[in-house]
């Protein structure tokens, strides 16, 4: 017997599967025994094909090696056992996501016009000002339906007295939901016999959801409004992903230069027929890239002309640009009050406690406590440039404290979380590994929240850095209908 | 809702025809080669050298290779990375237009054209054997095949699955008058007392193109050099023949929006062939034809390129 659930230690953490005295959590049973009932040799022959399927369905991501050297691509790397959550626990988690997007496209829609938030008194106004993700081109514009973030990608991580919090929002272009689909294909592959056992929500339809949130977006009403996924092209980190949405959605996958805006400020597309407008664009390059006319002059990613063709209202861009202004992890430490000024309503999912560094007292507290802090600064993502104190030397603490000294406005910091474990398979035994989980919420006409998430484990012991540009890796999350 | 073929998924797809095509050529043509040399006297001059010829890059391989020995042949031809032609670079290449066009196949088509060229690669990264070599282009030609034929019935035969036949029918019509050129120039200087032998180099250029049991099936007579030259040529059932991957061309392009130009030049290729009787030409007319039939099919790509590719498209005003 390869994995015994008797030996299997997570002291002192919340772990996903096993409780405190080694049994299965509600609804896990068959799943435990079913695992300690392969022999090594069996475990063995399930990784392996595993490994086969992601390398011949060609799932891959993309790691830049550094300066000059450039990237390369990496298999996904894949955890066989599955993580799983109750219904009955996860449909309070989804609906907080909801509230939570619904109030932060509230709130960017806000900053965009009139700004009551701000002159309340509620958010400092010098904060979105100041922020470099506020971008005055945006001012005025009025998206369908209000909304600006449609497709958002919230960080969920799990302390270990078993609480959820929300760790970051991700509103710009967030990615993984490729890798979430496939995780469950490569499941369905490697252990077809559980999903006999187990009632595990489908999640199959997010590209059908997708495709009809972008088509609500429309700025034409038509039956069949022309959507189209823009991105910077195949050597980007997540090109796979956005070769996997377009063909999921049937629709163009399209680079800057397939793209063209006419003099009637329409944007057309480049093909075999000849130029054909386009509706909607679910872009997935940074706002800076969108159109060397309005932004970066040397962006050849983007086309010139788009961002006046949006703000004429001839096209719609998912996500709009300028959202990244909600996704400051400065700005995150408001959302709780965001919420209730916008709904009414009191946050249904808590926000980790953090500490704003532009405020005297908690700056002070923050520096005399950096070693037991995470710190991070406004607008960095895939966990770089952060700091995570326990883990630091004393030169990188020292360097930080310098850093947040001298621009307070761009840090906040987060008491050290023990982010919950899930047994992960470490040659052929089940040890604890730190995760997080991230679910996708699509805001249009209609909102929908993705059934689970991807769920990301760093897979070194001890490690909490679950990014896949860091050593991270991934799990199948089940959603599970236990009677 | 139809999807719109974009300019570049055109091209992509074109040239994933045209890679795929060149890939099994190239291996039919390494273990062609193999097998004649069994049976040639070693005074023989042409060996390996005119793989290279065919391929079409002399001087590139002279300034890589000291001399053209079977190892170092087989080396340029199969696992070089600095010759463009050579086949692992055009199973990569294959593999990146492939990548980036995976929205408008069946998915499962990357898999087979990303296991190819693992496949291949990992053949290479030893050195290859006489017999290990022939392994390995059996295995290559027989996964191309097998993709080929997986599109074929999978894929909708709307305009993408169109520029993947004209790329791959580009390819091969350009190959087959490569292999002709060349085989015939060798044949040349096969003269003083080695005409036995030009019988069995016909019927290596036939075996190159997978055309020798066909040639027995459909002409019914020894080889000879008028009759697989018609055969070649004209041959509308054969298809490798130039009249049979013309003819295919012109009719994925009339399916085609915008095809007056390419159609037009494929057209000029096709009363070209039916202009000239081939069994009539004497070596150095023949070797001019062929150049012509080239120059023709080259304008052919050009026209594509030119009118689905890289058109200069004017922006309607509302």
């Amino acid at each position: 017997m390869s994995i015994d659930w008797k030996e299997y230690q997570a002291a002192g953490l919340w772990d996903e599967l096993i409780n405190d005295h080694g049994g299965a959590r509600p609804g896990a049973d068959n799943l435990c025994q079913m695992l300690a009932r392969l022999s090594d040799a069996e475990l063995n022959a399930r990784k392996t094909a595993a490994e086969a399927a992601i390398r011949t369905m060609g799932i891959t991501f993309t790691v830049y090696t550094g300066e000059g050297s450039g990237s390369i691509d990496r298999e996904w790397p894949f955890d066989i056992i599955p993580r799983m959550v109750p219904k009955a626990e996860w449909d309070p988690i989804a609906n907080g996501l909801k509230q939570r997007v619904n109030a932060l496209n509230r709130f960017i829609d806000d900053v965009y016009h009139a700004q009551h938030i701000l002159n309340d008194g509620i958010v400092p106004r010098e904060l979105i000002e100041k922020s470099k993700d506020f971008r005055r081109e945006c001012i005025g514009v009025s998206p369908a339906h209000g909304v600006w973030s449609h497709v958002c990608g919230t960080d969920l991580v799990r302390d270990a007295d078993g609480t959820v919090y929300v760790l970051e929002d991700n509103l710009r272009v967030p990615s993984g939901v490729s890798y979430m689909l496939e995780n469950r294909e490569v499941m369905k592959r490697v252990f077809p016999e559980l999903f006999e056992d187990y009632r595990i929500m489908p999640i199959d339809d997010y590209p059908d959801q997708l495709v009809r949130t972008l088509r609500s977006l429309s700025p034409r009403k038509i039956k069949s409004p022309e959507v189209v996924v823009l991105t910077p092209g195949i050597f980007n980190s997540a090109y796979f992903e956005h070769a996997y949405l377009a063909q999921a959605m049937a629709c163009e996958l399209v680079e800057g230069s397939d793209l063209v805006v006419g003099k009637d400020d329409c944007v057309y597309m480049r093909t075999i027929e000849g130029l054909i407008r386009v509706d909607v664009i679910y872009r997935r390059i940074d706002d800076l890239f969108l159109d060397p006319k309005v932004f970066r002059k040397d962006s050849a990613l983007g086309v010139p002309g788009l961002i006046r063709a949006w703000r004429s209202g001839n096209v719609a861009l998912a996500n709009a640009p300028g959202c990244g202004v909600a996704d400051d992890k400065v700005i995150y430490t408001y959302v709780p009050q965001i919420i209730r000024y916008y709904l009414g309503e009191e946050p249904i999912l808590p926000n980790v406690p953090s500490y704003r560094c532009v405020d005297k007292d908690s700056r002070d507290y923050v520096i005399a406590n950096i070693d037991k802090m995470v710190v991070k600064p406004a607008n960095e993502s895939g966990g770089y440039g952060m700091l995570i104190g326990p883990k630091s030397t004393k030169a990188e603490r020292r360097k930080f404290v310098r850093q947040i000294l001298a621009n307070p406005r761009n840090y906040m910091a987060q008491p050290m979380l023990m982010l919950s474990t899930a047994p992960t398979l470490v040659h052929n035994h089940a040890e604890p590994r730190h995760l997080d989980l991230r679910p996708f919420i699509l805001s249009g006409a209609a909102t929908y929240v993705t059934t689970g998430g991807l769920t990301r484990v760093a897979m070194r012991k001890g490690s909490m850095v679950v990014n896949s540009s860091q050593g991270g890796g991934s799990k199948d999350t089940w959603i599970v209908d236990v009677e | 809702m139809k999807q719109h073929t974009l300019s570049k998924t055109a091209e992509r797809i074109y040239w994933l025809g045209r890679y795929l095509e060149r890939a099994e050529s190239t291996a039919r043509l390494v273990n062609v080669n193999s097998n004649l040399l069994m049976d040639l006297p070693r005074k023989i001059p042409l060996a390996w050298s005119s793989l290279i010829d065919i391929m079409g890059n002399r001087e590139h391989f002279n300034t890589l290779y000291d001399a053209p020995d079977e190892r170092n042949v087989v080396r340029y031809l199969t696992a070089d990375q600095h010759n463009p032609g050579s086949l692992l670079i055009s199973l990569s290449m294959a593999r990146e237009n492939a990548r980036t066009i995976r929205e408008i196949m069946p998915r499962v088509a990357f898999e087979y054209i990303n296991d190819l060229f693992l496949y291949a690669k990992d053949q290479v990264s030893n050195p290859l054997s006489r017999s290990r070599t022939t392994a390995m282009m059996e295995g290559v030609m027989r996964r191309v095949q097998h993709i080929a034929g997986f599109l074929s019935g999978t894929m909708v035969h709307g305009d993408t699955w169109s520029f993947l036949r004209i790329g791959e029918f580009l390819e091969r019509a350009d190959m087959t008058t490569r292999i002709i050129d060349v085989r015939s120039v060798d044949m040349l200087e096969l003269t003083e007392g080695l005409e036995p032998y030009s019988q069995l180099q016909w019927r290596s250029v036939l075996r190159s193109l997978h055309a020798l049991q066909s040639y027995h099936l459909a002409v019914q007579e020894p080889i000879q050099q008028p009759l697989v030259l018609q055969f070649l040529f004209n041959n509308d059932e054969l298809p490798r023949s130039l009249a049979y991957c013309t003819s295919r061309i012109r009719s994925s392009l009339r399916s085609l929006p915008r095809n007056q130009k390419p159609l037009a030049a494929i057209n000029r290729v096709i009363r070209l062939l039916d202009s000239v009787d081939v069994a009539k030409l004497k070596a150095v007319e023949l070797h001019a034809f062929i150049d012509n039939c080239q120059l023709q099919l080259a304008h052919v790509s050009r026209d594509i390129d030119r009118t689905y590719f890289h058109a200069r498209l004017r922006v309607a005003h509302s």
